[in-house]
């Protein structure tokens, strides 16, 4: 359990900072489970600051986010910081973005919370449907304590947490400035369960079970936006000349922007599974990335998001590399 | 308006038997996501949703839609494609996203007709299916409208315990109800004071209200209030909410070729995006998520119901649903009602 | 139904350089390929069209000729982009596609027996072109006439020939400039709102129509306004990234209005009162 008024004085400590131009977390929502990230620009708006198992948005998405405009006759450009709140998956982004030098460290000013696991929307929706008044959920060892309608349920952590959350091996913050509370001790591990399980099937099976995934998509490239890590200026598929994707929707298109996508985050994915709670059509794309983690660290030994020193893995080249079809 | 009633038993009749004179698109569930698809059986029909995830405006205002083909280059030959122009029933059609077709005529009709939407809109009938069970973010009620109106179907169906009352209200509706006359019989006035027993209870689900007396009036004072800016600041620019809007028809055009081929297409846009209007210059009117954001919300309640007299929002819900971080419409309209001008 | 989004084929049938370099300006004669279809198009001066290059893509021009000049329609075209860049490739005997005539058109009518001031600036002058030339085809129908136009330097500036031609006539005054000095340039040089000061124009039973960048725009409306000049009496065209061209894709909105229909020509006096970006 987060100490919320440890989490507020923490933003009141760094919004008051004269270096830093705002500090982004999380408030309740306009309804039910619904949490939103919330912009403190003074003391005022940290109090609206909370902490809970349904804060499941990375912000790591927004210092990338903002605009430079061109400078007016005589406007300086505001280097402030940026104050982030940050779980454990949501500072394996920040690091990535420092290792690609799409950030630097003195550029944001991070707020770590040791993390012990957020809840799907998908699956406590589906559990308490219509809920329109905010609900409080808070946890109690292994399991959350959720009140709604009035009457109290306490349900086993497994039913509602996250599947990333099940096998997270980093739930505190790789790299932080405030620590909230003290680290959590984790034994959990990723074995890939799920991906292995795909990977046993035959190739038939394995294009039927994507084909159908893939007909769904829509191509609202909430994924894209939602992911921390694509923030390149001009994305692949709006490029016209050449133009890599073509815009119409059907099922060779959108194979061609998933499978490419993933490729563009091999190394760098560091599992915060946005893209599949943003996308609309319920398309299960972490099992992508996470087939590409896989091979990363089979191959590579590599783990995206956690020293944010070192160089980013396809950008380096180590004399030791296997690269058996060149030597 | 013909009243009739059709019990619950013959529903899969009654859809085989439109079937065989029309083609039907209705609710199927498809991997968790409910989507009006074209239907080849009545067992593929899934009535047990609160809504489809994508609108069934696409149905009309297709996703991608080839406007005609072409050889590539300098000769200049055009190959014009023929618009489908079969009957078709859309089934299941909740009231509010037909509403959104009718809001949607206005665009395609106004000066130039587009033969691509209309030609489709002319040919299909619209069999609704009211709710029963609203869903958390649905707010129709804000509108005037309400979960069981029949205003701009053909044919409107509501569920009233072991039957459907079905109110048939135009020419196309009650050429379609000749096809499967042998299922209906006249409701009585007790079945009439059931369905608005229904209407009513339905109505008192939904909870959330928008506030929208004056709106137009007042989003012209607080154009440039930094409250926009608030409200935009944490948007992602996903697009998400725009192509689940049924009232949405921004599209952009282009020409797709091979080598010997091409085809000129239409395929939906988002205003959320920042090349949206991103001039060949570089020069970017919207360069800001605010200034988008912005311009979304008074496109649906300043400009159109300026230009056609109708606010561009039937209160699905779905935007709602599907904003990964939380941006709510309703939310947004009422403070910018409440805002200091 | 007829098709709307469906273009008429047109034969390049001339293209002339009006500017090298860079951002090279071309104008392209087109005639359309039905005898029919090109009769029949009739439009006004400050109207738009189209212009399809089939695999590349659409792009919504000014028509810079004068719907006086019968049997073809002129565009003329700065190579920025994508189409653009294709379009400048063409040579003559090559097919497009048209669609149009499309937005509104300058009140030719309404300003009969008016004195005109016309402002324009690089390739704003495109629009004004048809405009000139319509006033100088329906020369007695209108009072004064001024031509106040301007551009980087001599090598920049457009229809020189045309120009050349007016500047002979007595019933027009053609004020030219360039923005830097230059071996050989006798006329002004300075920035187009200063020549326009320098011209100062009557406001009186007079309009002023400025087509150019929008900095250059921005200070003739500040200059004209200076000279006597009401919000009624001041036009402009505006531009906007366009897809559709009928009002439909939704892209080339300033506030409730559309630059592909309720514009591009608009009154600084309408301006004032959109709330929207431009």
């Amino acid at each position: 359990m987060v100490d919320e008024k440890q989490l507020r004085d923490a933003v009141k400590k760094t919004v008051s900072r004269d270096d830093v131009k705002y500090v982004v977390g999380y408030k309740n929502g306009t309804y039910g489970f619904q949490v939103t990230p919330v912009f403190a620009f003074s003391l005022e708006d940290a109090d609206k600051f909370i902490f809970s198992p349904l804060c499941v948005n990375n912000l790591a998405v927004y210092p990338m986010l903002e605009e430079k405009l061109p400078l007016r006759k005589g406007e300086e450009e505001d280097t402030r910081k940026i104050g982030l709140v940050v779980k454990g998956c949501d500072s394996r982004a920040i690091v990535q973005i420092i290792q690609e030098k799409g950030l630097k460290r003195e550029d944001v000013v991070l707020i770590g919370i040791p993390c012990t696991g957020v809840i799907d929307p998908k699956k406590i929706n589906a559990k308490f449907p219509h809920q329109t008044k905010t609900v409080d959920v808070k946890e109690d060892g292994e399991k959350f304590v959720i009140k709604v309608n009035g009457t109290t349920h306490k349900i086993p952590k497994d039913e509602l947490l996250f599947e990333k959350c099940k096998h997270c091996e980093n739930p505190n913050p790789v790299i932080y400035d405030i620590l909230i509370g003290k680290e959590v001790k984790t034994s959990k591990k990723e074995n890939y369960e799920d991906i292995k399980s795909l990977e046993k099937k035959s190739l038939e099976e394995k294009w039927d079970y994507w084909k159908k995934q893939f007909e769904k998509c829509i191509r609202c490239y909430a994924c894209r936006d939602a992911c921390p890590m694509c923030y390149c200026k001009e994305c692949m598929v709006d490029q016209l000349s050449p133009q890599w994707i073509r815009r119409s929707v059907n099922l060779s298109e959108n194979t061609a922007w998933h499978l490419m996508r993933a490729f563009h985050l091999a190394g760098r994915c560091i599992g915060c599974g946005e893209c599949e709670r943003a996308c609309p059509m319920d398309i299960p794309l972490t099992k992508l990335n996470k087939k590409i983690e896989k091979d990363i660290k089979e191959m590579f030994d590599y783990t995206p998001g956690i020293d944010a020193e070192e160089k980013p893995l396809l950008a380096m080249f180590k004399p030791d590399d296997p690269e058996e079809f060149i030597l | 308006m013909d009243r009739l009633i059709l019990p619950k038993n013959k529903m899969s009749e009654f859809i085989n038997a439109i079937k065989t004179k029309y083609q039907v698109f209705a609710p199927v569930e498809n991997d968790g996501v409910t989507l009006f698809k074209q239907i080849k059986d009545s067992s593929e029909v899934n009535l047990d949703f609160s809504n489809s995830k994508v609108p069934p405006k696409a149905l009309l205002f297709k996703q991608t839609e080839t406007l005609f083909k072409f050889t590539p280059g300098t000769k200049g030959k055009i190959d014009p494609v023929d618009i489908p122009n079969e009957k078709t029933v859309i089934f299941g059609i909740r009231p509010c996203d037909a509403k959104s077709l009718t809001i949607l005529d206005h665009v395609f009709k106004n000066d130039f007709e587009d033969p691509y939407y209309l030609t489709k809109r002319e040919n299909t009938v619209l069999v609704g299916l009211s709710c029963n069970q609203p869903d958390v973010n649905c707010f129709c009620t804000s509108f005037d409208d309400g979960p069981a109106s029949a205003e701009h179907v053909d044919i409107l169906l509501t569920d009233i315990g072991d039957k459907y009352y079905v109110e048939v209200k135009s020419d196309k509706g009650k050429q379609l109800a000749k096809t499967v006359d042998k299922l209906l019989r006249p409701a009585s006035e007790n079945d009439g004071e059931k369905k608005k027993e229904v209407e009513k209870k339905a109505a008192d689900i939904i909870t959330r209200h928008q506030k929208t007396d004056g709106i137009v009036d007042k989003l012209d004072k607080i154009f440039d209030n930094p409250f926009w800016k608030n409200i935009a600041v944490k948007c992602l620019g996903c697009g998400t909410c725009t192509y689940l809007c049924p009232t949405c028809h921004c599209f952009d055009i282009q020409d797709e070729t091979t080598m010997a081929k091409g085809a000129r297409i239409r395929v939906w846009d988002s205003c959320m995006r920042p090349e949206y209007t991103l001039q060949a210059s570089g020069y970017n009117p919207r360069p800001t998520r605010m200034n988008r954001v912005r311009n979304r919300v008074y496109h649906k309640y300043s400009y159109y119901p300026k230009n056609y007299d109708i606010i561009a929002c039937v209160g699905c819900g779905r935007c709602i649903d599907n904003c990964p971080t939380n941006i709510d419409i309703i939310d947004v309209v009422t403070k910018a009602g409440e805002v200091k001008a | 139904m007829k098709n709307p989004y469906q273009p008429r084929l047109a034969t390049i049938d001339d293209i002339r350089e009006e500017v090298g370099g860079q951002r090279a300006i071309k104008t392209f004669r087109l005639k359309f390929q039905d005898k029919d279809i090109q009769k029949d198009f009739n439009f006004l001066p400050g109207q738009c069209a189209m212009v399809s290059l089939f695999g590349t893509g659409e792009c919504f021009f000014a028509i810079s000729s004068s719907p006086t000049q019968k049997g073809h329609i002129e565009v003329s075209v700065m190579k920025l982009g994508k189409v653009t860049s294709a379009l400048h490739e063409c040579e003559p005997g090559d097919v497009v596609g048209v669609r149009g005539p499309y937005g509104n058109s300058f009140d030719v009518n309404g300003w009969q027996s008016k004195n005109l001031i016309f402002i324009g600036g690089g390739i704003g002058q495109a629009p004004l072109r048809s405009l000139i030339n319509y006033v100088v085809d329906n020369r007695k129908k209108y009072g004064k006439l001024d031509v106040i136009y301007g551009a980087r330097s001599s090598k920049d500036l457009s229809y020189k020939q045309e120009f050349a031609e007016m500047e002979k006539r007595k019933d027009v005054n053609v004020h030219l400039s360039i923005d830097v000095e230059e071996d050989g340039w006798k006329k002004f040089v300075g920035f187009v709102p200063t020549n326009l000061l320098r011209v100062k124009p009557s406001p009186k039973n007079a309009i002023a129509v400025t087509c150019g960048p929008p900095i250059m725009i921005k200070f003739v409306i500040q200059n004209l306004e200076k000279l006597g000049f009401t919000e009624d009496q001041i036009f402009t065209t505006l531009e906007m990234r366009m897809k559709c061209g009928i009002g439909k894709c939704g892209r080339c909105n300033i506030g409730n209005l559309y630059v592909c229909k309720d514009g591009p020509v608009f009154s600084y006096k309408q301006l004032k009162n959109i709330q929207g970006e431009r």
